[in-house]
């Protein structure tokens, strides 16, 4: 387990998220240093993808401050494009672009984002393909391929970006079984070399050997944050236990 | 079958007129088709109503009431408007390929107004986020991600609209427009033989049909190839 | 350029004249048209080659030509022919509200039957292997579980099929007929007031199109009402 470093990446401060009258987020503070692997979990609806996809602006946030790399997130959008540059994501569906083959997804944003040239792309995404272990699936279109090598084509494809860190919104959730382990072995290569992650998932063994902080949510709000050793053997919050109880026993 | 020597090359010409109109008026549908779905799908009340009104009128007056309403009304129009700079003026004409490719541009227009706004619909939100969280900007996002994916589910209805689009040509000929159906009288005048001619005017159309049929389908090939080998 | 208000009150009663001929030309074409294209669609389906292949190449035809061109053939055409002439069509083929009704027809068979097909292609097959199951005939799977599901399906395109035939209707007015688009090119070329004229006749064709889109709607909403009641 990496030590987080001084040096705060995001930082979300008394956050509140409305949909219409629902509210998703009540005063949600969250900091996340350099290099820090933070888990976030919680029963459906508890707000976790909400947060993450507010750090992105694929939500907008309607009080309180997110600040990120700096960076304070508004309603400008040269604040926004600043942000999703240093901010990656994968999700839960992948949502590769059907109509381009696995390299050209790689290659897209890049492109058009920060205009590097052909050959310098081609090669940065043919190591990221590498570094995901399946550069022989390169010209292949992505319903040619597993769930699995899908979900690890759009980690490279966020990775092209060189993004400071990447936020991920229930990566395994929608893989069979047996691809859910080639993924995660995948983040955690990640995790190891220094990214800095935020990971919505169920995946409680992942949290366990991964992450420097485990989140609990519930209802909009974090219930308990702390280390997974603290977490999973010495949950303080009652709602932390009762939410434990029913993932790790079934 | 000698009755159509000697007037092969007028119906040559004409049916070349055909294909001219056919591109012109093509350009300008799906202009006002792109425009109308935007409308529509844009926040503006102002301009989904008037969107709403264009696609009303256009989809439900006849064809040739339209054609009718254009040519005459943009010559008379036309008149005022050169009765102004010279009173002598007593009518002046209105190109009957504008009126037309016009006219019918506004009529297939209107129904491709509603195809696209369908087709902008069906795009898979997943991946306007992913594009979005690449950091890619709006304009780059509608470009490199949301027109290749609507216009795969946009061409099988679109093909069609097409169609209708190289038979609706037929009717700029009441306007006086010379093409084949014009020609084809002039050969009736000649040879009383109306039967040949409109059969043959109907076999070029048909001809003209077929090339766009078999177009659609090599581009429907084409726009879904990377899912026909799905494993 | 004046707008003339008195000419269109004057005109409007004289156009409506016309309704009723209008009227006859789109409820007879679509009633034998549908009729056709029940027939049509028997045969394109029944697996037979010369039943089906026949059927392909006459939808193929007529989806492929021009409606104005069909009933130039059939009206200007079909008397410069011995056989027809001396055939017993002949009275209804030497009228030009025969020869309309027999284009309308004829066309209108081959896009409804398209339109059926897709509705039967749009059944679920599963229905139909559980009614193969309860030992239904391959008849009574037809009559009674596709048919019924395949009818609400097609019902949107059906409808749009009906709007298309009335705005075809007007074409008759090219042979002659004096429906409302025919009454109205008439006092047009007395008057030389084609916008008043036009504009509203357009108005009258556009509340029919609304009349005509609100009762399908109706029949819509019925139709599902079983559906809602069942879930």
């Amino acid at each position: 387990m990496s030590k987080a470093d001084t040096q705060l990446m995001i930082e979300l401060e008394n956050v509140d998220k409305f949909f219409g009258s629902f509210q998703a987020l009540k005063g949600v503070s969250l900091t996340v240093g350099k290099g820090e692997k933070v888990v976030v979990c919680g029963p459906s609806g508890s707000g976790k993808s909400t947060l993450i996809r507010c750090i992105n602006r694929l939500e907008e946030h309607n009080s309180g401050k997110i600040v990120i790399n700096g960076h304070e997130l508004t309603s400008q959008v040269k604040d926004i494009d600043a942000v999703r540059r240093e901010v990656g994501m994968v999700f839960q569906s992948f949502n590769l672009f059907p109509h381009l083959t696995v390299i050209e997804n790689l290659m897209l944003a890049p492109r058009l984002v920060r205009k590097t040239s052909k050959n310098e792309n081609r090669e940065n995404a043919m190591r990221l393909l590498e570094r995901v272990k399946i550069p022989d699936q390169a010209e292949k279109w992505p319903s040619q391929l597993s769930g699995g090598q899908q979900q690890r084509v759009a980690i490279a494809r966020a990775l092209c970006m060189n993004p400071e860190v990447i936020l991920f919104d229930e990566p395994t959730s929608a893989l069979d079984p047996e691809m859910i382990s080639e993924v995660l072995d995948v983040m955690t290569d990640l995790a190891q070399e220094g990214m800095t992650m935020i990971v919505v998932t169920h995946e409680m063994g992942f949290a366990r050997s991964v992450a420097d902080k485990v989140v609990f949510m519930d209802e909009g709000e974090i219930v308990e944050t702390g280390p997974p050793e603290t977490f999973f053997d010495n949950p303080k919050s009652d709602r932390t236990k009762q939410f434990l109880e029913q993932i790790l026993t079934h | 079958m000698d009755a159509i020597t000697g007037w092969w090359d007028d119906f040559f010409w004409g049916s070349l007129v055909v294909v001219e109109l056919f591109f012109v008026a093509l350009i300008m549908t799906v202009l006002f088709g792109l425009i109308g779905a935007g409308a529509k799908l844009s926040n503006s009340r102002i301009a989904q109503n008037i969107a709403a009104g264009y696609t009303i009128v256009f989809r439900g007056t006849p064809e040739i009431l339209v054609l009718l309403l254009f040519y005459f009304g943009s010559a008379i129009a036309l008149t005022s408007i050169a009765q102004i700079f010279d009173p002598e003026v007593k009518f002046v004409d209105f190109p009957p390929f504008w009126a037309g490719s016009f006219a019918i541009a506004l009529i297939i227009g209107s129904y491709a107004t509603e195809t696209f706004r369908g087709a902008f619909l069906g795009v898979d939100p997943g991946q306007i986020e992913a594009a979005r969280a690449l950091g890619l900007s709006n304009l780059q996002t509608f470009i490199y991600v949301r027109i290749p994916a609507m216009w795969r589910l946009a061409l099988p209805p679109f093909g069609n609209h097409m169609l209708s689009l190289i038979k609706d040509t037929a009717l700029v000929a009441i306007i006086g427009l010379e093409e084949t159906l014009f020609v084809a009288e002039q050969a009736i005048a000649t040879t009383a033989k109306p039967f040949t001619m409109y059969i043959l005017v109907g076999l070029i159309y048909l001809g003209f049909s077929t090339v766009i049929t078999l177009t659609v389908m090599v581009l429907e090939k084409y726009a879904n190839r990377h899912l026909e080998v799905a494993r | 350029m004046s707008f003339d208000i008195d000419l269109i009150i004057d005109s409007i009663p004289k156009m409506l004249m016309g309704i009723g001929l209008t009227f006859q030309l789109l409820f007879l074409s679509l009633l034998l048209g549908t009729a056709l294209a029940i027939i049509l669609l028997i045969m394109r389906i029944s697996g037979r080659w010369y039943l089906s292949w026949p059927t392909m190449a006459f939808i193929y035809i007529f989806r492929g030509t021009p409606i104005l061109v069909q009933i130039f053939i059939i009206y200007y055409g079909f008397p410069q022919l011995e056989i027809i002439r001396e055939s017993i069509f002949w009275p209804i083929l030497k009228e030009p509200f025969g020869c309309a009704i027999v284009a309308l027809t004829l066309n209108t068979g081959a896009y409804v039957s398209e339109i059926f097909r897709g509705g039967v292609l749009g059944v679920d097959r599963g229905l139909k292997e559980a009614g193969a199951a309860l030992g239904l005939s391959v008849t009574q799977r037809f009559i009674y579980i596709t048919s019924p599901i395949a009818l609400r399906l097609c019902l949107p395109a059906y409808s749009n099929d009906v709007i298309s035939l009335m705005k075809s209707t007007a074409l008759a007015s090219t042979i002659t007929l004096l429906d409302m688009m025919g009454i109205a090119r008439t006092i047009v070329a007395e008057t030389y007031a084609p916008y008043e004229i036009f504009t509203s006749v357009m108005v009258i064709y556009l509340i029919i199109t609304w009349i005509i889109q609100r009762t399908f709607g109706w029949i819509e909403k019925r139709m599902s009402r079983h559906i809602r009641k069942e879930a």
